[in-house]
């Protein structure tokens, strides 16, 4: 968000204006980092200065030596991998079932009608309401993680997709309506091309909100993945690999982030070309 | 050359509103003769734009009938290209796949639809453009886009929904000789909507001029010119002056 905000004819050329553009840049990169390094001098200082008791914080040295080992044991990466492969899992069954679910309520208006207000009532419950329910319902197995992570991908990807294609202008359909399109080729050459961004705002927000999904039941219902290393951590008393394990869900959300908007930049070359 | 290649017959058109019904088109009877340029034009809510979008087939009348070479027009069909106000060009497709959509159900084949989108933005002056994207162009050129994806498919006839009505005054007037170039070279009968009479005379052969509320034909100015025409002809000013003379009445 700040990037394109920083890069929009509005804000450019304003800061640093002495600078050569390439350090600029690096200038605006770094901006991002401050914040970050200052609290990590804050921690160090509490735990150094004793403010805080280095086993309710640990040092942020102990916490990096804690990744190091967890990382070249093996651990760290089985963790991890298992709580990617329940998000992706979970995540593919939700978006297909999203876009059919937005697509045929934002192509015809009587699936609208008879599906869109129970939708909305359920979209309501949080998805950790939802837990208890499914827990009765399925147990406690991969099956559960799977569901609930499809349900957080399911409600926004729906609702982006819906509202996607019921923003499509009137007048791209009528040419459309002109060239004799079928539904197919309306779907293929107009619909989704037109839907297209609003499709991946979901898709984002959606994978997001998988993420937090899959950590939330981890924490609650499982014997493995990253969630699961908090309360492992939390009960042994090793905040430290609690915090290992936030570090790691962090990172891995921001990268599935980044990945998408990668992956919509590509996709939308004729929106980049057009500034 | 028929003399009834397009052909309208009583023509009514009313739109259901809350409180009844609202009368857009009464008795619109017209006869267009083959390779015609015909201007129509009126001040906002004539019903001069629903008249067009009747042609296309994008709305069906409430009465009388259309007939193009002799078939009745039923819904929308290759064979009538029609030009809108915005250029609704896809923004996400390259200029030469935005003229390349209009021939999607043609019969032709790959290399033939190609050879015919070039064919058509050659004619437009854009050749150079076309794996240019719509948002790099300026709108007079979007809307020669427009005109080359209008053609392509070859239509019977040609329909301009105020095509340059969002065109600063230079790049329109540039337009409309450029138009009365293109509808020469392919003789095509062409129906121009405006709501500009110094357009309306430039261009048609005769000017059909409408009155509001419910639309219908007031008049229809023959315009006693050869083509190709110079801007500054007086009698363009003469037909113009007593074309505009309409509209002071009412």
């Amino acid at each position: 968000m700040n990037t394109t905000l920083v890069r929009s004819p509005l804000f450019a050329g304003r800061r640093w204006p002495n600078l050569v553009p390439p350090l600029r840049w690096l200038a605006l990169k770094s901006c991002a980092l401050l914040l970050p390094a200052a609290l990590l001098l804050l921690w160090h200082t509490a735990v150094v200065r004793q403010w805080v008791s280095a086993q309710i914080l640990p040092p942020p040295s102990l916490v990096l030596e804690t990744l190091l080992t967890l990382w070249h044991s093996g651990d760290l990466w089985f963790e991890l991998s298992i709580s990617l492969q329940r998000v992706l899992i979970g995540a593919a069954m939700g978006s297909v079932l999203g876009l059919l679910l937005g697509l045929s309520m934002g192509l015809s208006r009587r699936v609208e009608a008879y599906l869109l207000p129970l939708f909305q009532a359920i979209s309501q419950v949080p998805v950790l309401g939802w837990i208890p329910l499914l827990m009765m319902l399925v147990g406690i197995d991969e099956t559960l993680k799977y569901l609930v992570i499809a349900h957080a991908v399911l409600v926004p990807l729906t609702i982006n997709t819906f509202s996607g294609i019921r923003a499509i202008p009137p007048s791209y359909l009528e040419v459309a309506q002109v060239y004799r399109f079928n539904l197919a080729q309306r779907l293929r050459r107009v619909i989704l091309p037109a839907a297209l961004p609003s499709l991946f705002t979901g898709l984002r927000f959606a994978l997001t909100k998988g993420w937090i999904a899959l950590v939330t039941v981890e924490l609650l219902a499982s014997s493995e993945g990253l969630g699961y290393l908090m309360v492992d951590g939390r009960q042994m008393f090793q905040l430290d690999q609690v915090i290992v394990a936030m570090l790691m869900v962090g990172l891995v959300g921001l990268v599935l982030d980044k990945g998408l908007a990668l992956l919509e930049t590509r996709l939308q070359r004729w929106q980049r070309q057009a500034f | 050359m028929r003399s009834d290649f397009l052909s309208l017959r009583q023509v009514d058109k009313r739109f259901p509103v809350e409180d009844g019904e609202l009368h857009v088109l009464d008795d619109i009877s017209l006869n267009i003769r083959q390779g015609e340029f015909i201007s129509i034009v009126g001040g906002s809510g004539c019903g001069k734009s629903t008249l067009l979008r009747l042609l296309v087939g994008l709305e069906q009348a409430s009465g009388g009938s259309l007939q193009l070479d002799g078939a009745p027009i039923e819904g929308t069909d290759p064979e009538r290209g029609i030009v809108f106000q915005d250029h609704r060009l896809y923004p996400w497709l390259t200029v030469e796949d935005n003229v390349l959509l209009a021939l999607l159900n043609s019969p032709l084949s790959k290399a033939e639809r190609l050879q015919r989108v070039h064919e058509h933005l050659r004619l437009v002056g854009l050749e150079a453009f076309a794996r240019a994207w719509p948002a790099q162009l300026s709108g007079g050129m979007s809307q020669r886009v427009a005109i080359a994806r209008g053609l392509v498919n070859r239509p019977k006839i040609l329909l301009l929904d105020e095509p340059f009505g969002a065109l600063d005054a230079l790049t329109r007037a540039q337009l409309q000789e450029e138009l009365a170039r293109i509808w020469l070279a392919e003789g095509i009968t062409t129906v121009l909507v405006t709501h500009d009479v110094d357009e309306a005379v430039f261009l048609g052969d005769r000017v059909v001029v409408m009155q509001p509320r419910p639309g219908k034909i007031g008049r229809i100015v023959e315009v006693d010119l050869p083509h190709p025409r110079h801007r500054d002809h007086p009698r363009l000013h003469e037909l113009r002056s007593d074309i505009l003379r309409d509209f002071a009445r009412h």
